[in-house]
């Protein structure tokens, strides 16, 4: 008999104003736009490249993204601050109801967006209700080195830790879960809690602006509870309810 | 589908292929069996499944920023920053993190090589003791004279033993030069700094303590000397703490760069006058402090100036009050402000202006970094007219045999120059070189060396730091293909040739080689470790990835009379004929040589956000007038050469100058890199400077439609240019 | 045209065809789980039975498992530092594989076994910590030559223990069971 707890409970379990676990303050007066989280990024986390072909559609596989805008005209121009944008972790995600199979869900023990890969049935639900544009489809095979022979080397550099992903899978970034495991299971054999600190993103540990600090937003201790609490934060479309773990500083 | 044939049948058929598809594969674990291989003999330090990190260096520009790399089971997966390294303390740029593309990059040489034909792809693979043996016949059966070297910005070890070989045998001094080095104009710089400070070095410019910088130029937030350091300056100076307020920062050039864009002012200055500006800032500045003005600013006209520069005067005076007012100013030359035929006279100007602010040796101004170990002074590379006398003594068939390690002079020098025109006189050319590049793909021979990732060595940190550096390199995994140390190749021949090679290089290989140079600093004091003797040396040395100073050790210029000499800003020449001016800029997320690794290709720029090739950048209204659109392909005509670039809209850009990045356009170099994109070093003519550096912003071109189009692949068209229409194509 | 299909299958000699196709797939289907079943061949009938009857612990080849996600195989040195000093060694059949691996240096393939897919992230040491024996979930290794999976090894599996467990413990149930420790 089916009973409630086979049934996966979606969406946020925490009511709106609660924090999370894990968050991320990114400074832009910082940032400098230069795509060094990016190639960090996808250095850790097995990102494909997609070619010249498919980026030019918008396939291309970024986790993380800089945006920049533009005011003004010539010559009263002004670039926006440029805007780092990965996965927000939303508290009330809009991606997790409606994804069919379960497999956009809410970990329970991280406070994050998972992305279950093996679940994932390719209905490109979420994307379409993600407000930042962040989840990332494989719509082709572009891990697979028995159609691409230069794969076959330049495989040898894939993170054992992360998931190879195929096509028809929907992708996204993850706070680098890999590191927060990685990080919670040394401390948990040496018997301590993890320190803030201790580890971080591959995007905030490359930052050569320092303008991304990663940890723990329930402590309010830790460094990322303390920048986010200065008065210049904002989160992005923070008015749509989505409880989002990513705060901006805006200005200087 | 027949009109007999219903949905409803269809689903019907497509459950059973479903169920019989579910059946035969949903049994168990898949039959995919791996094998797996056991160490032979694990290192003890190693246990299974678990990282081992190794420090090292990082090569992909010759900054010498210190890397850890973590490896597993004999793979290298990911480059970090080591974290208490004094050039990037952690952090790192995209093209260090890419560094892995270039390691396992499938278009490597695998193998030593003789090629049958100059210019074309056919190859033998020969052995490793023929290829040592045919350098050996090349050193021993040629005059010293007929001998040279040219090498990139990097390393520095195998530069220090052909600079030893040289000394010893008599053959030509090895010619050191690199495509980021010319667009940073190094030797205008380092002439400028001898010529104002009495030191012909790199100035360091400290942005972390100003509070007002105004940089002419220099484009220090995308590939400028030292550009994770200077990056680290810039966050320093924006952030503000309990000591001191957020900086300001002015940028002055006639193209928003990245680095303009973060600028909280851009000054969009008519090419050629950055030097003008700073000089009538200087003249407005020392009026606005009210002291006796000073020679080296009195012969200006603060007004005429704002008129050929295009800067109103009260944006002048503004600006003039500010670097007055501030109690910590600093002015920075550099980029294509120096790449004009006046750029000495900018560079001088603008170096003077730190002398106005009274910054010199101070936190927050301009010092001289210290000298790395193992060096008496900052030996600069050659310059682009020193690069021309080369080729010019390789055309007239002065040397027998060239060797090439680590540059890639048939992409990076203007094809005004014809190095491979001239190549065809040079009797033999070898080259050392990782990658089938255009300048391989001349060369009678390819002996590949490692990739620096599978390399021992070291590399001064010549800028950036504030101790003095020498940041250590070692193996992180062994060698992936048949490849071999350029060091121990040359080690090897010199053996074989005898005489006076032999007893040049008396060493058994590359680690004892590389032990005998770093031993004259066993028992150094003030080091971040001291070891009684060599082997203990060596252990830390490669533990920590190098060994630096710990205090830091600036030296203060001496200017005693800076503001009293008289400063020269001439008027630019442009050459060439047409109504724009041309501004190439090296490609910040691509650098001189990161084109073969699909990552940085997949990067978007950090402007435009166009990914995997190039394009030309022109002011909308522009380009409107000339009814051009994005995309539209447009041929640009040089003195020197003409290209076929897509066009870009690109909103901050002076309406009489266009621009293009430097970085793609190889006809070789592997399959990301070759047939992609142009090359702007086909539009440049042999122009230079004072200093001899390439005026390489010096250039009016023309454009010409050609009613094609070829559409750029861009991140931005999935959320519009002005953010409007989020997942739109624009 | 479909139809046509259809009313064909419903008559009696239609019916056998369906049951002769239906036999051949289930017994296709048979076959096909018996294959994927079946361990795969290794380079060495190695017996662990007699290396556990010798009193040798399962961490001493294979140490990673107190240590971090994977338990390893042991180098070739480890096998030969006991193997070189029984003179069986040289002559017997069955090892000579590693008896040429020692001479060639090449290393002897193995073909793991006890495998996860690529999107399962699987870590020994917090299940050795917890207090697991390694025949909880490989079996008894004093009854097994080359090694086999006692049970398949799938998410039910995993799951039953995980909740085994962790019931009653609302910390450890939240962790777990959560999707994100073992996937990502």
């Amino acid at each position: 008999m089916m009973n409630k707890s086979n049934i996966p409970e979606v969406g946020a379990n925490f009511a709106e104003g609660e924090q999370g676990k894990w968050g991320m303050v990114i400074d832009r007066d910082l940032c400098t736009g230069c795509q060094a989280c990016v190639a960090a990024c996808s250095m850790e986390n097995n990102v494909a490249f997609v070619g010249e072909e498919d980026s030019g559609y918008g396939r291309s596989m970024h986790w993380i993204r800089i945006e920049r805008f533009w005011e003004g005209e010539y010559p009263e121009v002004k670039m926006t601050s440029q805007q780092p944008v990965l996965c927000q972790q939303c508290g009330h995600a809009p991606c997790e109801p409606v994804c069919p199979p379960f497999a956009a869900v809410h970990s329970q023990a991280e406070q994050l967006n998972l992305q279950v890969y093996n679940r994932c049935v390719g209905t490109r639900y979420c994307a379409n209700n993600c407000p930042y544009q962040v989840r990332v489809f494989n719509w082709r095979d572009y891990t697979d080195d028995r159609l691409d022979p230069a794969l076959v080397t330049l495989k040898n550099q894939y993170n054992p830790d992360v998931t190879v992903r195929r096509r028809g899978v929907m992708e996204k970034c993850t706070f680098c879960i890999q590191r927060i495991h990685k990080a919670q299971d040394k401390a948990k054999s040496e018997g301590r809690e993890v320190a803030d600190g201790e580890f971080t993103t591959a995007c905030a540990q490359a930052c050569p602006a320092n303008a991304i600090t990663f940890g723990r937003v329930d402590n309010p201790e830790s460094l990322v509870s303390q920048l986010a609490g200065q008065n210049r934060g904002s989160k992005l479309l923070e008015e749509l309810g989505t409880l989002p773990q990513v705060t901006y500083l805006n200005g200087g | 589908m027949s009109k007999n044939f219903s949905r409803r049948d269809f689903l019907k058929l497509a459950g059973v292929g479903a169920a019989t598809t579910a059946v035969l594969t949903g049994c168990g674990p898949a039959s995919k069996y791996v094998t797996r291989q056991q160490y032979l003999e694990m290192p003890e330090y190693n246990y299974n499944g678990q990282s081992t990190y190794y420090a090292t260096t990082c090569r992909e520009c010759a900054a010498a920023c210190g890397l850890v790399v973590r490896t597993m089971q004999g793979r290298a997966l990911k480059v970090d920053g080591t974290a208490n390294h004094p050039v990037n303390f952690g952090k790192t740029c995209a093209r260090g993190q890419a560094a892995l593309h270039g390691l396992y990059n499938p278009d490597r040489v695998t193998d030593p090589v003789q090629r049958t034909a100059r210019g074309g792809d056919a190859t033998t693979i020969m052995g490793w003791d023929a290829a040592v043996q045919t350098v050996a016949d090349a050193l021993k059966n040629n005059q010293p004279s007929e001998i040279a070297f040219l090498m990139g910005m990097a390393p520095d070890h195998l530069f220090d033993l052909v600079t030893d070989l040289a000394k010893t045998t008599g053959i030509n001094a090895p010619v050191r030069f690199g495509a980021l080095g010319a667009f940073e104009s190094r030797t205008t710089l380092s002439k400028a700094s001898e010529v104002v400070f009495g030191q012909a070095s790199i100035p360091f410019f400290d942005m972390g303590g100003a509070d007002v910088v105004f940089s002419f130029g220099a484009n220090f937030l995308e590939t400028w000397l030292s550009p994770v350091a200077y990056t680290r300056g810039f966050s320093n100076m924006r952030r503000a703490n309990h000591t001191k307020q957020r900086g300001y920062f002015v940028q002055f050039e006639p193209r928003m760069s990245q680095t303009a864009a973060k600028a909280d002012e851009w000054i969009p200055v008519v090419p050629g006058t950055e030097g003008l500006v700073a000089l009538a800032i200087g003249k407005l500045a020392a009026e606005a402090r009210g002291v006796s003005m000073p020679r080296a600013f009195a012969g200006v006209d603060a007004a005429d100036v704002a008129v050929r520069s295009g800067v109103k005067l009260e944006t002048l005076e503004r600006l003039a009050g500010m670097f007055a007012n501030s109690a910590s100013a600093l002015a920075v030359p550099g980029g294509a402000a120096l790449g004009q035929s006046n750029g000495l006279g900018t560079a001088e100007a603008v170096l003077t202006l730190n002398a106005l602010a009274d910054n010199l040796g101070k936190p927050g101004g301009v010092s001289f970094s210290p000298v790395s170990p193992l060096n008496d002074e900052y030996h600069r590379p050659a310059s682009m007219k020193e690069m021309q006398d080369f080729i010019q003594q390789m055309a007239a068939g002065k040397f027998k045999v060239l060797f090439v390690h680590g540059v890639n002079p048939a992409f990076e020098l203007p094809a005004s120059l014809d190095f491979a025109g001239a190549s065809a006189n040079v009797g033999q050319i070898i080259s050392f070189s990782t990658f089938p590049d255009e300048t391989a793909l001349l060369a009678d021979y390819v002996f590949p060396d490692h990739h620096s990732l599978e390399s021992w060595g070291y590399q001064r940190a010549a800028t950036g730091a504030a101790q003095s550096v020498l940041s250590g390199a070692q193996p992180v995994v062994s060698p992936y293909f048949n490849t071999r140390s350029t060091v121990d190749v040359l080690l090897a021949a010199a053996q074989l040739a005898g005489g006076d090679f032999a007893t040049a290089l008396p060493f058994a290989d590359e680690y004892e080689f590389i032990q005998n140079k770093v031993s004259v600093l066993v028992g150094e004091a003030g080091g971040l470790f001291s070891a009684p003797d060599l082997p203990t040396f060596i252990a830390y040395f490669q533990q920590h990835g190098g060994w630096w100073k710990t205090e830091a050790g600036f030296v203060t210029p001496s200017a005693p009379d800076a503001l009293n000499r008289n400063i020269n800003v001439s008027e630019a020449q442009f050459a060439g004929e047409g109504e724009f001016v041309l501004l190439p800029f090296v490609s910040p997320t691509l650098g001189e040589a990161g084109a073969n690794k699909p990552w940085l290709q997949e990067l978007a720029d950090p402007t435009t956000t166009v990914m995997w090739n190039t394009w030309v950048e022109i002011n909308p209204v522009t380009a409107h007038e000339l009814g051009l659109e994005n995309d539209d392909v447009v041929k640009i005509v040089s003195e020197a050469g003409e290209l076929e670039v897509p066009v870009y809209l690109y909103p901050a850009i002076r309406p009489d100058v266009i621009a293009i990045p430097f970085g793609q356009g190889h006809t070789a170099y592997g399959r990301y890199a070759a047939g992609r994109g142009a090359n702007p070093a086909k539009l440049m003519g042999p122009h230079f400077n004072e200093a001899g550096d390439i005026a390489f912003a010096g250039m009016k071109v023309k454009l010409e439609k050609t009613g094609r189009q070829q559409f750029l692949s861009r991140l931005e068209s999935r959320m519009g240019v002005y953010g409007e229409g989020m997942g739109e194509e624009h | 045209m479909i139809k046509r299909i259809f009313d064909w299958l419903r008559q009696p000699l239609g019916l056998v065809a369906v049951g002769i196709a239906f036999l051949a797939l289930f017994s296709l289907a048979a076959y096909g789980i018996y294959y994927t079943q079946q361990p795969p061949a290794q380079p060495i009938q190695f017996p662990h039975k007699t290396h556990v009857a010798f009193g040798i612990q399962c961490l001493y080849c294979h140490p990673g498992a107190e240590r971090g996600p994977s338990p390893g195989l042991p180098s070739t040195a480890k096998c030969w530092a006991c193997h070189q000093q029984i003179a069986k060694t040289q002559t017997s059949l069955l090892l000579a594989p590693l008896v040429e691996s020692v001479r060639t240096g090449v290393p002897v393939q193995w073909v793991p076994v006890a495998q996860v897919p690529d999107f399962v992230q699987y870590n020994h040491r917090p299940h050795i910590a917890a207090g697991l024996n390694c025949e909880d979930c490989h079996g008894d290794l004093t009854k097994m030559t080359i090694y086999e999976n006692p049970q398949v090894m799938n998410m039910g599996w995993c799951l039953n223990c995980h909740k085994e467990k962790s019931a009653g413990n609302p910390e450890l149930e939240t962790k777990l069971l959560d999707c994100g420790t073992c996937h990502y």
